[in-house]
């Protein structure tokens, strides 16, 4: 006997069954539609997305620690259109905080409202500072209040939107912007480092930027990759003298009437550069006014971009040439009767201020600094070969190898030059007729500080990458002359120093040096009321802890190195000598004893 | 003629569909068991990755702090403010004539600046991330159970 209501059970049974199959003929379709690929497809935009990681910029110091160049917090801020509810409100602060267009802002902030695709972030303003932002804040949560006193749903900021982002900062402005250089963050993705040390060393700041993806499903989240920081740089500058030098530099320009100028302060012994001062400056944190401050042709760093002739300066070279060829000794005389040396019988070479001076023993030659004892020593004692293989050896017609970006270089006119002529040989004896940068007049005189050994100039002592610290090795460039050359040399110009009365001389300190005034060529030729006036000296004399290059171009108030660039020069290691710890020389001697 | 042999005895039908009905039950009990434990982990583990997620934005919202931490102290410790500060203080430089110089044996005026350890040859063996976070229950089941059952007995081999 059947059980009652049989049939409404096998009904029932029959209707499960049939959804059952129903809903697993349906599973099956929807997979196998032509419109899953479709959803497939969608769903994968859905799933997360690409995003490139960039990991911070490495910190540049000074040689102290001190923070020359880092980053801090910027933000951008946008609306998201999703949360728009007024955009009035939206529009006012914008243009009274962030100084926008107030119709644009309403226009892209009524975008949804007007219908349109909703799923839309707008960007606002990049690298917007904290101030504002703080701003920005502070009026949503008035706005906020004022909502919930009244029970209205305006005014609301609702949907702006900020999002901090990494800014590159310089701390201390101007200060060592030449050798700094600048990153021109605004476009993470083409941002580089450009000029000086941002430049050159942009690979090891920068790290490695990775692209991963980041999914939504958190599920399926997982720990970032390790990704390297960029390396940090500890620099050879000391920020004070840096500072000090700087002054000077922007005083000295002041009252001589310069239309630039270096001054440059290196370490003979390592080749570290402690200062180096180069007229235009900027602040590195508008970096998009540069070329504003540096209109073509400008170099951003005078001290390795600009060659020019030396002058006189460079009788230090054809000198320590003369001494270490053996061709002179510093009791070698010359007779100056007339004040002019032919050249070839053809070429007549002048000293500086026309007269004639007599007999002079080496010392004499560069103490009154005079060119036709200069052109003597190159012409009939040196000779071409061993001259321009002394030049070479001081490093001159090739670069440094200083790790700045935009060092310049003038290549020498040599012998097997074509148009090379026999007065070159004369002239480039006491600086005209040849191009030098700063720099390579620096590190050639930093070899006679150092007994003869060369070092390379460079800007880096350490690098810290991975939290471990790298020391840089200096480098030698080479020995252009022997040790008892240097200091041969080295005493000669103490002694020319001391009997000038230099207005480049410090009491307590015996110094060593040498004056230049260079004539400017033109395309008319030589220039005799304007010239590049320089100095270069070194000290103590008897143990050379640095070396300070100073060259203003084209001063007003006198032409002559002497009384323009050698008193800037004395100003400068008087205050050097306290900021590097260097006792009177009295002092000094005396605790050496003991 | 056939016989139809017949138990004596047997269950009784309610008796048996009682028996199917609790197979059928305990089947149901522990599919629901372990379907529960699969979501309770992955539940776990989702809100584990989300906390990662905001973890790792909270690293970066930290890093940014530092350094912009780091750069209001550059900038409040800069050569222009402290060379102002000085001077409102009343100091200025020496002037070397005027110094007076102690000997310290030893002292290094250039000594450099020690930002991180030097550098040293030491490598880092040990993974970050143990077995036991990234392996599933039928991995840790054969790696321990089935596997080190085998290694028991055939251990003293």
């Amino acid at each position: 006997m059947k059980p009652p209501f049989y049939m409404r059970y096998i009904i029932l049974m029959v209707v499960c069954a049939i959804l059952g199959v129903g809903i697993v003929f349906q599973m099956v379709r929807i997979n196998y539609s032509s419109s899953a690929q479709e959803l497939i497809d969608k769903s994968a935009n859905y799933q997360g997305f690409e995003e490139t990681i960039y990991p911070p910029r490495g910190t540049i110091y000074d040689r102290n620690g001190h923070v020359l160049a880092t980053n801090q917090i910027a933000y951008e801020v946008g609306i998201d259109l999703k949360f728009v509810s007024d955009p009035e409100s939206i529009a006012f602060s914008a243009a009274s905080l962030l100084e926008l267009d107030y119709a644009d802002v309403f226009s892209q902030a009524s975008t949804l409202q007007n219908g349109e695709d909703e799923y839309r972030y707008f960007v606002l303003a990049s690298y917007v500072d904290e101030e504002t932002v703080n701003e920005l804040q502070a009026l949503k949560e008035s706005y906020s209040e004022r909502r919930q006193e009244q029970g209205t749903s305006t005014p609301s900021l609702s949907g702006l939107v900020w999002t901090g982002m990494e800014q590159r900062s310089y701390p201390e402005g101007k200060l060592a912007s030449n050798v700094l250089g600048f990153y021109n963050y605004f476009s993470r993705e083409t941002a580089q480092g450009v000029y000086g040390i941002e430049e050159t060393y942009n690979r090891l700041l920068t790290g490695q930027p990775e692209s991963i993806f980041m999914p939504n499903d958190p599920y399926q989240v997982e720990a970032l990759p390790d990704i390297d920081n960029g390396a940090s740089l500890v620099l050879t500058i000391d920020r004070d003298i840096q500072a000090m030098i700087e002054k000077e530099l922007a005083d000295a320009i002041e009252w001589s009437g310069a239309e630039g100028g270096t001054i440059i302060v290196y370490d003979p012994e390592n080749g570290d550069i402690l200062g180096m001062a180069s007229t235009p400056t900027f602040d590195p944190n508008e970096y998009w006014t540069y070329k504003e401050t540096f209109p073509n042709p400008t170099p951003y760093n005078r001290a390795i971009g600009d060659a020019y002739e030396p002058g006189s300066v460079f009788k230090v070279i054809t000198m320590a040439a003369a001494l270490d060829a053996g061709v002179v000794e510093p009791s070698t005389t010359y007779e100056d009767t007339y004040g002019v040396y032919w050249v070839e019988n053809t070429w007549p070479i002048y000293n500086w201020d026309g007269g004639a001076w007599g007999e002079q023993d080496m010392v004499g030659c560069m103490q009154h600094s005079l060119n036709v004892c200069l052109a003597h020593i190159a012409v009939d004692l040196l000779g071409e070969e061993e001259f321009y293989k002394y030049i070479q050896a001081f490093g001159f017609g090739r670069s440094t190898g200083i790790d700045l970006a935009g060092e310049a270089n003038y290549p020498l006119r040599l012998p097997d030059n074509n148009q090379w002529v026999v007065v070159d040989l004369a002239t480039n004896s006491f600086g005209q007729g040849i191009a030098v940068t700063p720099i390579q007049m620096v590190m050639a005189v930093g070899a006679i500080a150092n007994d003869g050994q060369m070092m390379v100039p460079h800007l880096v002592r350490s690098v810290v990458d991975n939290g471990q610290q790298y020391d840089v090795a200096s480098q030698v460039m080479g020995n252009p002359i022997s040790a008892e050359t240097a200091q041969t040399l080295t005493s000669m110009l103490t002694t020319t120093m001391e009997e000038e009365a230099s207005q480049a001389l410090v009491a307590g300190y015996s110094l060593a040096g040498k004056t230049g005034t260079a004539e400017i060529p033109t395309e008319l030729g030589y220039t005799s009321t304007e010239t590049n006036t320089s100095f270069v000296g070194w000290g103590p004399s008897d143990d050379p802890q640095f070396v300070v290059y100073v060259w203003l171009e084209k001063p007003s108030i006198s032409k002559w190195g002497s009384e323009v660039a050698a008193p800037i020069f004395s100003d400068v290691v008087e205050k050097l000598v306290v900021l590097m710890k260097i006792p009177p020389d009295s002092v000094r001697v005396k605790s050496s004893a003991e | 003629m056939k016989k139809r042999l017949l138990q004596a005895h047997k269950q009784s039908p309610w008796r048996v569909q009682l028996q199917w009905i609790g197979l059928f039950l305990l089947a149901v009990l522990l599919v629901a068991t372990i379907t529960g434990l699969y979501l309770s982990v992955n539940g776990q583990a989702a809100a584990a990755g989300r906390s990662v997620q905001w973890l790792e934005s909270d690293i970066e919202d930290t890093t940014n702090e530092i350094s912009d931490l780091m750069t209001k102290l550059a900038k409040a410790q800069s050569s222009e403010k402290m060379a102002a500060q000085a001077e409102e203080l009343g100091f200025h430089l020496l002037d070397p004539e005027n110094a007076v110089y102690i000997v310290v044996p030893g002292f290094d005026p250039d000594s450099p600046v020690v930002l991180a350890p030097p550098r040293a040859n030491t490598v880092i063996n040990t993974p970050l991330i143990q077995d036991s976070y990234t392996s599933s229950l039928w991995d840790w089941f054969v790696t321990n159970i089935w596997r080190g059952s085998d290694t028991a007995s055939g251990g003293g081999n």
